[in-house]
């Protein structure tokens, strides 16, 4: 008389297709479908009261509900197969949120005996039912990078996410003492056949020596082969653990111009050296080439043919699972590499400059968080020595022959015109200074919102320390001025960051539906802005998004826990757009930043919504923080 | 109430109630009866109810067979999913194809259906107390009807609550032809598709369809006599 589920077919076929109700083996199935009470709400009806006991997981089975905080704001409108009424069933207290039918609704509820159990048995099941965001969406960003190693290794690919460690040559490590006479080093390394030698104090590494390093600082200056290295070296060299990814470690090296990475233990110890060639060849994976192509370029058509791949390399890094922060480098890198290049190939047509001067990018090349479509902002910074009558025409050609090339190879020309073809972003460093003032000073909303990006620079080519200067004295500058850090967070924390989804719509907080999803605008620059926010309050150095939330936690002006929450939501919000972005380019689509949140899994959705919930309470947190200016 | 005490549906109900009660012949049918009919003046969600849908291998009862009956109870305005239960029915002969096609029932599901006596006893047994639910309710009090007659001699009485009754009695309006069927009223309050046809599915389905209903009336809570079969 009683029945097995394969008879209940409706409600377990239902729920079978329901999240997390896959996750349950079919004993737990069964269980939960006969726990299951039908119920019918007509629309408008509440269907929980805020502060009501409430007893039961409800499961949309046919309706929508909104849930309003509290009774007022509204939280989210939920769809089919969305369930509701978990949180106060895991506190085991009382309802925060009203539940109101706002179609009518066909209810599947489970009690909370029922639940209880199924959370007990079921990992999956109650991992799903995780009350907090940031655990929940953490998880997500490992699982993903698990998948995505998991997918790199069932190409039979080395996987990029494999640690330096597995590279490092069995062989016994070279290494001289510092005071090993300059001679003795270089024949030591020509005996051991190795082109870098690093120097040791017992087993700590206190500096570097390449071949190079013989040639331009000993032979060419013809110093004495009785100096010991340390006079010589590159002292403090930079180092991995082993652990470091080879991608990262590949990154490094390709940014930094250098070709070897010591290695240390976790103790500190060098364990061996990795080399930019061992990990290509490796890797054995062409997605380098583009590098290297354009570095090659002898105009600026073959550094856009070389740029035309970019898009299929980065659908071939997302597909083999790299993660978006690695992806996000890789096409800064690119964009910085083809940045030099035109700069260098412009300069042997026109002449070395006249002037001393550096080529400054600012927005997400300056942060090295560059996407697929993204534009170009970039400007010259000029010494005292800048002479406007004189030098400021070959600059003028140059910017142009920057801009045009950028533009060609896929960089589009900036909106706003924030182009070292511009007149206006050709300045010196007092000048810069003066018109960064400007904003600070006299802060009106409208500047301050398009200032961000400024406060994001980095020099690329030229004399970077320029750049340096000019960023630490705006730094400072803003730094002391409460009312625009006050400004500069207001604007950051204006944006709209969205509530989730509804059905195929994305919910914003003033309930209405939108059908573009923009995760540039919507979700990624407000981790920015926040993270820009902190940087400019705290005086960060640091550009990337990631490393100034690191250092703001470490300033403590930013929680632990907020930091490593955003820092998660960034890493997810990116992946999805890498991901959407490789899938239109496969499609043979622009990538762009919009997508239609119908095309968006169950997982993205759900993770995209606890993303949003941590970004918006973050830019809350931040407006009162700051509402007063900061300090 | 006095419409109900001397001539109305519900009177009517209990006299015929009582009528059979005391000519059944003693076994699961007298049973049946010694339980009593619920008392029709009390709120819905003090009477327990079951949704009941028979599948047969023909329209006419008194020369069709039941194949099975498919229950879920409701109780306090909700429906009990775990209390879904199917008794099946041994037919007289092998089905007709067209049974089969239509009530996807095998002669392998079949074999484990009981003689008509013991599954019809059994049934009883599960509804004793109880208000009955059904879309179009005169096929399964028909076919309860003739298959009690077959086995003890006499006739099945029992309070229904007719869904499609309900709908013509409450939301007076005019229909298409097919305007009335179970699906077709789902849709209508929004109640999801449901693929399959089989008992246990279309009681669940009917079940629903109560719910909404009663969401949808205007007034108050209904008592259980205001939802009685006419």
């Amino acid at each position: 008389m009683t029945l097995g589920e394969s008879e209940l077919r409706e409600v377990c076929g239902f729920l079978e297709r329901t999240e997390p109700f896959p996750s349950l083996d079919r004993g737990q199935l069964n269980l939960a479908c006969r726990a299951v009470e039908v119920a019918y709400f007509r629309r408008g009806s509440t269907i929980t009261a805020a502060g009501d006991a409430n007893r039961h997981l409800s499961i949309i089975r046919a309706g929508a509900v909104e849930l309003r905080l509290g009774g007022t704001d509204l939280h989210a409108r939920l769809g089919e197969g969305d369930c509701f009424g978990y949180p106060s069933l895991i506190r085991n207290g009382t309802a925060q949120n009203e539940a109101i039918a706002v179609e009518d609704c066909l209810l599947y509820r489970i009690d909370a005996a029922a639940f209880a159990r199924l959370r007990q048995e079921s990992d999956g099941f109650r991992r799903f039912f995780e009350i907090d965001e940031a655990s929940r969406l953490r998880r997500a960003v490992s699982a993903m990078r698990e998948a995505g190693a998991a997918a790199a290794e069932a190409q039979g690919a080395f996987t990029i996410h494999a640690p330096v460690e597995t590279l490092l040559a069995m062989r016994e490590i070279v290494t001289a003492p510092p005071e090993m006479p300059i001679g003795t080093a270089a024949e030591l390394m020509a005996r051991e056949d190795v082109s870098t030698l690093p120097v040791c104090e017992g087993e700590r590494i206190v500096g570097i020596i390449t071949d190079k390093d013989l040639r331009r600082r000993v032979l060419a200056v013809g110093l004495d082969l009785a100096t010991p290295v340390s006079s010589v070296m590159t002292p403090d060299p930079l180092t991995v653990p082993l652990s470091e990814p080879l991608a990262s470690a590949l990154l490094t090296m390709t940014g930094m111009h250098i070709h070897h990475l010591p290695v240390l233990d976790a103790a500190g110890r060098l364990r061996g050296i990795v080399s930019a060639g061992d990990i290509l060849a490796q890797l054995g994976s062409n997605w380098l080439h583009v590098v290297r192509e354009i570095e090659g370029a002898g105009d600026p058509q073959a550094i856009a043919r070389a740029t035309s791949q970019l898009p299929r390399a980065v659908g071939g890094l997302v597909g083999a699972g790299v993660d978006a922060d690695h992806v996000a480098r890789y096409v800064s890198t690119v964009a910085e590499v083809a940045h030099r290049r035109l700069l260098a190939l412009a300069q042997a047509e026109l002449g070395p400059p006249p002037a001393r001067f550096a080529l400054v990018a600012f927005g997400s090349l300056a942060r090295s968080e560059v996407a697929l479509g993204s534009d170009q902002d970039n400007g010259f910074v000029f010494a005292e020595d800048f002479d406007r009558e004189r030098h400021d025409g070959y600059f003028a050609e140059l910017g142009r022959r920057l801009s045009d090339g950028l533009n060609t190879a896929g960089f589009r020309y900036c909106p706003g015109d924030i182009m070292a073809s511009n007149p206006a972003y050709r300045r010196t460093v007092e000048e810069w200074q003066a018109h960064f003032s400007g904003w600070i000073d006299k802060p009106d909303p409208q500047a301050v919102l398009e200032s961000g990006i400024f406060f994001d620079m980095r020099g690329v080519a030229g004399e970077i320390a320029l750049v340096e200067a000019m960023r630490e004295r705006i730094f400072e500058a803003a730094r002391r001025n409460r009312i625009f850090l006050s400004f500069i967070a207001r604007s950051a924390a204006a944006t709209a960051v969205p509530l989730g989804f509804f059905r195929n719509f994305l919910l914003k907080e003033d309930a209405v539906e939108g059908k573009v999803l923009d995760l540039k605008a919507q979700a990624i620059a407000p981790i920015v802005d926040l993270a820009r926010s902190h940087a400019i309050a705290g005086g960060i150095a640091a550009t990337g998004t990631i490393d100034r939330l690191a250092a703001a936690a470490k300033a403590g002006s930013l929680d632990k826990e907020a930091a490593r929450d955003l820092a998660a939501c960034f890493e997810f919000v990116r992946d999805v757009r890498f991901r959407h972005q490789a899938e239109q380019v496969a499609r043979g689509d622009p990538p762009s930043n919009l997508l239609d949140p119908g095309d968006l899994s169950r997982f993205d959705r759900e993770h995209l919504r606890d993303a949003f919930k941590l970004i918006r309470a973050q830019l809350d947190k931040l407006r009162s923080d700051f509402a007063g200016g900061m300090g | 109430m006095a419409l109900s005490l001397f001539g109305g549906p519900e009177a009517r109900l209990r006299k015929a109630f009582a009528k059979a009660a005391r000519d059944a012949p003693s076994g699961p049918l007298a049973e049946y009866y010694a339980a009593g009919l619920p008392d029709f003046a009390l709120p819905l969600s003090a009477v327990p109810m079951t949704a009941i849908d028979l599948e047969t291998d023909g329209l006419e009862a008194r020369d069709s067979a039941i194949l099975e009956a498919g229950l879920v109870d409701l109780a306090d305005g909700r429906i009990a999913v775990g209390s879904a239960g199917r008794i099946r029915f041994r037919p007289p002969a092998a089905l007709s194809p067209d049974a089969v096609t239509i009530h996807g029932i095998t002669d392998d599901a079949l074999e484990q259906a009981l003689p008509e006596a013991e599954a019809l006893a059994q049934l009883l047994q599960r509804l004793v107390g109880r208000v009955l639910v059904a879309h179009f309710a005169q096929i399964e009090a028909g076919f309860l009807d003739a298959a009690c007659r077959r086995v003890w001699g006499q006739g099945f009485v029992a309070p229904f609550v007719c869904t499609m009754q309900l709908e013509q009695r409450w939301f007076p309006r005019p229909r298409a032809a097919d305007g009335l069927r179970l699906g077709k009223l789902r849709s209508g309050y929004g109640l999801p598709h449901y693929g399959a046809h089989d008992g246990v599915t279309d009681a669940l389905a009917c079940a629903e369809l109560l719910l909404a209903q009663i969401a949808h009336r205007p007034g108050g809570a209904p008592r259980v006599g205001d939802l009685l079969r006419r």
